[in-house]
């Protein structure tokens, strides 16, 4: 028995507002590969094998390339090609003449290489590269499944330890609710999740004990996993009363392309407060022209919801490199030269991108701000702003993400307009706590005190300095949370397209003075869980 | 058959990395050619793995000595003008 007994709650971080009760499916991490050994059935038969398994991971790895996307595509590519090489064959083929079998003749190969390539972090990814690749050749041999296989038909709850952009872009539709036993708030499962309305919970380390076939209760709103448990038993979100008043601050919606515009237009979203720009470039191979970058932003701007457009300048750095930017490997790539940073070798590529807005604000005649990523000093701010203003009719800002910012607010009273925090980032910054680390998640959470009173002293030295301050961090999506950074002072909030409607109801129920009230007791808690607990219980109360 | 022996120089910032390292095999298999590329002095790669080549761990600045068979010369230059094509990052 493994101890789990109907009704017992598995803790973690909830995503999304709904519950869901379903069967467990479990992705378990892959079973392990035999030991190298040597054949039983000699080189040349061990020869035929070894070419055979090749072949069928190099069409495995064409159809995985089929399914996605161009820069996914461009990854698998590149495994073939280490797949193939003559060489590394020529290695492998030495190793089955002294006998090994096929499976470990490749691996031993790989390992050969490996070390060769080893210690030179111009060389890390390939080295995974080629792990990755052995560990698929040796499976295919043992007969030993690798990847996500997921079910097709039904209705199941699937538990990992984290999924990857690979994993998550292979969810099916069966897939009607996600646990992950690590990754936190901010970790690419939960914002898939989020955007694609799939109840989760993340960090839910002791759903480790769950295994295929159970039945539990995905339970976002209560942060846990309830055990063999009915729907009627999930935490019900609190049902704010519509009261048709405006909400406390308009509530805007993040978006990255033409689809999510549209979709933001029908949440009835009060303007963008995040347009990432980003994603129009990472699949150009050379850098559009000002006339084109023109077309697709007017577009945008033509189909975004009412209100104003907060376009950010590019945010790409070594580990979301733009193919025609040349970004060289880093060893710590989001403390490195991203955002804003890219002005010292792209300048033009910035000063073209603010052109072609500006073409395109002045086309649709849309209200359009601009704001730069990773700003880290008043100076940088201060360069973009009279940059920005050069070139168009911008209300000009800056994203806060970078502690050192937060305290050089007032520094930049009368030379911007408005700033917007970016939680995801400023989270991972002022815990150093590495965004990608799946272990890491906890430290992410938005309830933290440590980035709730950093988002006060944000919100109180922003106004002093007559700066207009906005959030468009993922926690903007949780309407308690945003009924937090309304009543800290915030100027607006910023959600995904699916949660613009929750959160606007949540603005609008609670009144201005009790926002206000539970933004400064809130401040009162230790630790993240209290302070989450105590925000619901007072909402709930109002409710 | 005479061995033309060429040099090139490595001006990608990451030096001889998997990209133009997978460019020069692909274009060394389809000249069908015999070709070793390294430093001059020591001991050169043959130019159809790109995992040989990677693993010679040439950086940012450093001149590479490409040694060709072929008994067209015309040839060995196309083949030496593209591989420096493919070097300059």
């Amino acid at each position: 028995m493994r101890g789990l007994t109907k009704g017992q709650v598995l803790s973690g971080l909830g995503v999304g507002l709904n519950a869901v009760v379903a069967e467990v499916f479990r992705v378990a991490p892959m079973q392990a590969l035999p030991e190298f050994a040597k054949s039983t059935k000699g080189a040349d038969a061990e020869r035929v094998s070894l070419k055979a398994a090749i072949a069928s991971v190099s069409a495995h790895l064409d159809e995985l390339a089929a399914a996605s996307d161009d820069t996914s595509a461009d990854i698998f590519e590149a495994l073939k090609f280490l797949l193939e090489d003559d060489e590394l064959f020529e290695v492998a083929d030495g190793h089955l003449a002294d006998g090994w079998s096929a499976a470990a003749a490749y691996g031993l190969a790989v390992n050969e290489f490996a070390e060769l390539l080893g210690g030179d972090p111009d060389f890390d990814e390939r080295v995974k590269d080629l792990q990755d690749i052995s560990k698929r050749v040796q499976a295919n041999l043992a007969g030993i499944k690798v990847g996500l296989e997921l079910p097709k038909h039904g209705s199941f709850v699937i538990v990992g330890e984290d999924f990857s952009p690979a994993d998550t872009a292979q969810f099916t539709s069966a897939v009607v609710g996600v646990i992950t036993l690590k990754g936190g708030p901010t970790s690419h499962t939960a914002i898939i999740c989020r955007s694609r309305s799939i109840p989760a919970v993340v960090s839910c380390g002791e759903a480790a004990h769950l295994v295929d076939g159970d039945i539990v209760l995905v339970d976002p709103v209560g942060d846990r996993v309830v055990f063999n448990a009915e729907l009627s038993e999930a935490t019900m979100p609190i049902e704010f009363i519509a009261t048709g008043r405006e909400p406390l601050v308009p509530v805007r919606s993040n978006i990255g392309s033409l689809d999510d515009a549209k979709k933001a237009s029908s949440a009835g979203a009060n303007g963008v407060g995040l347009f990432r720009t980003e994603l129009l470039y990472l699949s150009s191979s050379s850098q559009p022209s000002v006339e084109a970058q023109t077309a697709l932003y007017a577009e945008i701007l033509a189909a975004a919801p009412e209100g104003p457009v907060v376009v950010r300048t590019i945010d790409a750095g070594s580990d979301k490199p733009v193919p025609f930017l040349n970004m060289p490997h880093e060893e710590n790539p989001s403390l490195g030269v991203r955002g804003y940073r890219l002005i010292v070798e792209h300048r033009q590529f910035i000063v073209d991108q603010l052109q072609s807005l500006e073409f395109a604000r002045a086309h649709t005649g849309r209200e359009v701000w601009v704001m730069a990523p990773m700003i880290a000093t008043a100076a940088e701010a201060r360069e973009f702003a009279a940059l920005a203003k050069s070139i168009g009719q911008f209300k000009v800002g800056i994203m806060v993400e970078t502690p050192s910012i937060v305290t050089q607010i007032a520094d930049l009273k009368g030379q911007i307009d408005f700033l917007s925090v970016g939680t995801n980032d400023l989270s991972q910054y002022l815990f150093a706590a590495d965004r990608m680390n799946p272990a890491l998640g906890l430290l992410l959470n938005p309830w933290q005190p440590g980035l709730i009173r950093t988002l006060a002293r944000i919100a109180s030295e922003s106004l002093a300095a007559g700066i207009s301050s906005g959030v468009c961090g993922e926690s903007a999506s949780d309407p308690a949370f945003a009924v937090v950074l309304a009543g800290l002072g915030m100027k607006s909030v910023s959600s995904s397209p699916s949660q613009v409607g929750a959160v606007k109801a949540a603005l609008s129920a609670v009144a201005e003075a009790d926002a206000k009230r539970i933004a400064h007791e809130v401040q009162n808690f230790s630790t993240a869980e209290e302070a989450k607990a105590f925000v619901l219980a007072e909402l709930q109360k109002l409710s | 058959m005479s061995k033309f022996s060429l040099e090139v120089e490595v001006l990608d910032p990451i030096g001889l990395h998997a990209r133009p390292a997978g460019q020069i095999v692909k274009l060394v298999k389809e000249s069908g050619l015999e070709v070793t590329i390294g430093r001059p002095g020591e001991e050169f790669a043959k130019a159809n793995s790109a995992l040989r080549l990677m693993a010679l761990k040439i950086k940012t600045g450093e001149t590479l000595t490409v040694e060709i068979e072929t008994s067209d010369e015309a040839q060995a230059g196309e083949i030496v003008a593209q591989i420096q094509d493919f070097l300059k990052g």
